[in-house]
Protein backbone atom coordinates (compact mmCIF):
# COMPACT_ATOMS: atom_id res chain seq x y z
CA UNK A 1 0.00 0.00 0.00
CA UNK A 2 1.16 3.52 -0.72
CA UNK A 3 1.53 6.27 1.88
CA UNK A 4 -1.61 7.93 0.47
CA UNK A 5 -3.65 4.72 0.63
CA UNK A 6 -2.69 4.10 4.25
CA UNK A 7 -3.32 7.76 5.08
CA UNK A 8 -6.86 7.47 3.69
CA UNK A 9 -7.60 4.53 6.03
CA UNK A 10 -5.89 6.27 8.95
CA UNK A 11 -8.03 9.35 8.33
CA UNK A 12 -11.18 7.21 8.49
CA UNK A 13 -9.99 5.71 11.79
CA UNK A 14 -9.35 9.19 13.21
CA UNK A 15 -12.82 10.32 12.12
CA UNK A 16 -14.39 7.26 13.76
CA UNK A 17 -12.46 7.58 17.02
CA UNK A 18 -13.09 11.32 17.36
CA UNK A 19 -16.59 11.06 15.88
CA UNK A 20 -15.87 13.95 13.53
CA UNK A 21 -16.42 13.46 9.79
CA UNK A 22 -14.83 16.81 8.99
CA UNK A 23 -11.47 15.99 10.54
CA UNK A 24 -8.58 16.63 8.14
CA UNK A 25 -5.46 14.60 8.88
CA UNK A 26 -2.04 15.42 7.44
CA UNK A 27 1.45 13.96 7.91
CA UNK A 28 2.25 16.79 10.31
CA UNK A 29 -0.87 16.34 12.48
CA UNK A 30 -0.08 15.57 16.12
CA UNK A 31 -1.89 15.51 19.44
CA UNK A 32 -1.68 19.28 19.88
CA UNK A 33 -3.79 19.75 16.72
CA UNK A 34 -6.82 17.79 17.96
CA UNK A 35 -8.34 18.97 21.23
CA UNK A 36 -9.73 15.56 22.25
CA UNK A 37 -6.53 13.63 21.48
CA UNK A 38 -5.67 12.61 25.03
CA UNK A 39 -4.00 9.46 26.32
CA UNK A 40 -7.22 7.40 26.23
CA UNK A 41 -8.04 8.40 22.66
CA UNK A 42 -4.44 7.65 21.74
CA UNK A 43 -4.93 4.11 23.02
CA UNK A 44 -8.18 3.88 21.02
CA UNK A 45 -6.33 5.01 17.87
CA UNK A 46 -3.51 2.49 18.28
CA UNK A 47 -5.91 -0.39 19.01
CA UNK A 48 -8.05 0.56 16.00
CA UNK A 49 -4.97 0.68 13.72
CA UNK A 50 -3.87 -2.75 14.95
CA UNK A 51 -7.28 -4.20 14.15
CA UNK A 52 -7.70 -2.45 10.80
CA UNK A 53 -4.27 -3.37 9.45
CA UNK A 54 -4.03 -6.70 11.31
CA UNK A 55 -0.66 -5.92 12.87
CA UNK A 56 0.92 -5.49 16.29
CA UNK A 57 2.75 -2.46 17.57
CA UNK A 58 5.42 -2.42 20.22
CA UNK A 59 4.97 0.15 22.98
CA UNK A 60 8.49 1.52 22.40
CA UNK A 61 7.90 2.25 18.71
CA UNK A 62 4.51 3.79 19.44
CA UNK A 63 5.99 6.10 22.07
CA UNK A 64 8.55 7.41 19.54
CA UNK A 65 5.92 8.62 17.04
CA UNK A 66 5.92 12.39 16.62
CA UNK A 67 3.05 12.79 14.18
CA UNK A 68 0.59 10.97 11.93
CA UNK A 69 3.08 10.77 9.04
CA UNK A 70 5.42 8.71 11.22
CA UNK A 71 2.49 6.54 12.27
CA UNK A 72 1.66 5.87 8.60
CA UNK A 73 5.31 5.01 7.87
CA UNK A 74 5.38 2.62 10.82
CA UNK A 75 2.22 0.91 9.57
CA UNK A 76 3.68 0.54 6.05
CA UNK A 77 6.86 -0.97 7.50
CA UNK A 78 4.77 -3.71 9.12
CA UNK A 79 2.51 -4.60 6.18
CA UNK B 1 -8.86 -10.29 45.63
CA UNK B 2 -7.36 -11.70 42.44
CA UNK B 3 -3.93 -10.47 41.42
CA UNK B 4 -3.71 -11.66 37.82
CA UNK B 5 -0.86 -10.42 35.67
CA UNK B 6 -1.63 -9.52 32.06
CA UNK B 7 0.33 -12.52 30.79
CA UNK B 8 -1.66 -14.90 32.96
CA UNK B 9 -4.99 -14.00 31.38
CA UNK B 10 -6.08 -15.58 28.11
CA UNK B 11 -8.88 -14.59 25.78
CA UNK B 12 -12.02 -16.37 27.01
CA UNK B 13 -11.04 -16.11 30.69
CA UNK B 14 -14.20 -15.73 32.81
CA UNK B 15 -14.84 -14.49 36.33
CA UNK B 16 -18.14 -14.03 38.15
CA UNK B 17 -19.62 -13.11 41.52
CA UNK B 18 -23.05 -12.71 43.08
CA UNK B 19 -24.59 -9.83 45.03
CA UNK B 20 -28.05 -9.33 46.57
CA UNK B 21 -29.32 -5.74 46.40
CA UNK B 22 -30.46 -4.48 49.82
CA UNK B 23 -32.37 -1.49 51.19
CA UNK B 24 -29.11 -0.34 52.80
CA UNK B 25 -27.33 -0.28 49.45
CA UNK B 26 -30.12 1.91 48.05
CA UNK B 27 -29.88 4.25 51.06
CA UNK B 28 -26.11 4.52 50.76
CA UNK B 29 -26.32 5.19 47.03
CA UNK B 30 -28.91 7.96 47.57
CA UNK B 31 -26.71 9.54 50.23
CA UNK B 32 -23.63 9.42 48.02
CA UNK B 33 -25.23 10.69 44.82
CA UNK B 34 -28.15 12.86 45.97
CA UNK B 35 -30.41 11.11 43.44
CA UNK B 36 -33.82 11.43 45.12
CA UNK B 37 -35.83 10.47 42.04
CA UNK B 38 -39.11 8.87 43.20
CA UNK B 39 -38.75 5.87 40.89
CA UNK B 40 -35.99 4.71 43.25
CA UNK B 41 -37.35 6.13 46.50
CA UNK B 42 -41.16 6.10 46.50
CA UNK B 43 -42.91 2.71 46.48
CA UNK B 44 -46.24 4.22 45.45
CA UNK B 45 -44.77 6.24 42.60
CA UNK B 46 -42.83 3.22 41.29
CA UNK B 47 -46.08 1.21 41.48
CA UNK B 48 -47.88 3.85 39.42
CA UNK B 49 -45.26 3.30 36.72
CA UNK B 50 -45.99 -0.42 36.63
CA UNK B 51 -43.19 -1.66 38.88
CA UNK B 52 -43.69 -4.14 41.74
CA UNK B 53 -41.45 -2.01 43.97
CA UNK B 54 -38.81 0.70 43.95
CA UNK B 55 -36.46 0.36 41.00
CA UNK B 56 -32.80 -0.08 41.88
CA UNK B 57 -30.60 2.73 40.58
CA UNK B 58 -29.11 1.68 37.25
CA UNK B 59 -25.82 3.18 38.28
CA UNK B 60 -25.85 1.12 41.46
CA UNK B 61 -26.05 -1.99 39.29
CA UNK B 62 -23.37 -0.49 37.06
CA UNK B 63 -21.11 0.08 40.06
CA UNK B 64 -20.70 -3.70 40.27
CA UNK B 65 -18.51 -3.40 37.17
CA UNK B 66 -15.99 -1.67 39.40
CA UNK B 67 -15.93 -4.75 41.63
CA UNK B 68 -15.64 -7.07 38.64
CA UNK B 69 -12.52 -5.33 37.36
CA UNK B 70 -11.02 -4.23 40.66
CA UNK B 71 -11.45 -7.47 42.58
CA UNK B 72 -11.88 -10.27 40.04
CA UNK B 73 -10.71 -9.55 36.48
CA UNK B 74 -7.86 -8.75 36.60
CA UNK B 75 -8.19 -7.68 40.24
CA UNK B 76 -5.52 -5.69 42.06
CA UNK B 77 -3.72 -4.39 38.94
CA UNK B 78 -6.85 -3.12 37.16
CA UNK B 79 -7.34 0.37 35.79
CA UNK B 80 -10.76 0.93 34.21
CA UNK B 81 -10.47 3.12 31.12
CA UNK B 82 -13.85 2.87 29.40
CA UNK B 83 -17.30 1.44 30.03
CA UNK B 84 -20.28 1.12 27.69
CA UNK B 85 -23.40 -0.13 29.40
CA UNK B 86 -27.00 -0.99 28.55
CA UNK B 87 -29.74 -1.49 31.10
CA UNK B 88 -31.93 -4.22 29.63
CA UNK B 89 -34.40 -4.85 32.48
CA UNK B 90 -35.23 -3.21 35.81
CA UNK B 91 -33.65 -4.48 39.01
CA UNK B 92 -35.59 -4.52 42.30
CA UNK B 93 -34.54 -4.55 45.94
CA UNK B 94 -33.90 -8.15 47.00
CA UNK B 95 -32.81 -9.27 43.54
CA UNK B 96 -29.72 -11.44 43.48
CA UNK B 97 -27.44 -10.40 40.64
CA UNK B 98 -24.74 -12.49 39.05
CA UNK B 99 -22.04 -10.43 37.38
CA UNK B 100 -19.97 -12.28 34.78
CA UNK B 101 -17.07 -10.90 32.78
CA UNK B 102 -15.28 -12.62 29.93
CA UNK B 103 -12.13 -11.43 28.18
CA UNK B 104 -13.06 -10.89 24.53
CA UNK B 105 -9.83 -9.31 23.36
CA UNK B 106 -6.32 -8.58 24.59
CA UNK B 107 -4.10 -5.78 23.27
CA UNK B 108 -0.48 -6.29 24.26
CA UNK B 109 0.75 -2.82 23.30
CA UNK B 110 -1.02 -1.25 26.29
CA UNK B 111 -1.76 -4.44 28.29
CA UNK B 112 -5.48 -3.95 27.71
CA UNK B 113 -8.32 -6.34 28.41
CA UNK B 114 -11.61 -5.89 26.57
CA UNK B 115 -14.31 -7.42 28.74
CA UNK B 116 -17.84 -8.40 27.80
CA UNK B 117 -19.97 -8.21 30.93
CA UNK B 118 -23.39 -9.68 31.60
CA UNK B 119 -25.43 -9.12 34.76
CA UNK B 120 -28.34 -11.52 35.32
CA UNK B 121 -30.97 -11.64 38.04
CA UNK B 122 -32.00 -14.73 40.04
CA UNK B 123 -34.34 -15.75 37.21
CA UNK B 124 -31.51 -15.77 34.71
CA UNK B 125 -32.80 -12.64 32.99
CA UNK B 126 -30.17 -10.32 31.57
CA UNK B 127 -30.61 -6.97 33.35
CA UNK B 128 -27.44 -5.34 32.15
CA UNK B 129 -24.90 -5.71 29.34
CA UNK B 130 -21.61 -3.90 29.19
CA UNK B 131 -18.24 -3.64 27.47
CA UNK B 132 -15.25 -2.56 29.48
CA UNK B 133 -11.72 -1.55 28.57
CA UNK B 134 -9.45 -2.33 31.48
CA UNK B 135 -5.70 -1.91 31.62
CA UNK B 136 -3.72 -4.46 33.62
CA UNK B 137 -0.87 -2.55 35.19
CA UNK B 138 2.54 -4.19 35.54
CA UNK B 139 3.08 -3.59 39.25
Amino acid sequence: MTHEEVMAIVTRIFRDVFDDETLVIKDSTNSSDIEDWDSLEHIALIVSMEKEFDLKFDIKEVNKLANVGEMVDLIISKL
Amino acid sequence: MNEYRYEEIETGHKESFTVTVTEEMMDSFRTMTGDINPLHNDEEYAGSKGHPGRVVYGMLTASLLSTLAGVYLPGKRSLIQEVKIKFAKPVYIGDTLTVEGVVEEKHDVYSLLMLKVTIRNQNGEKVCRAKMQVACEET
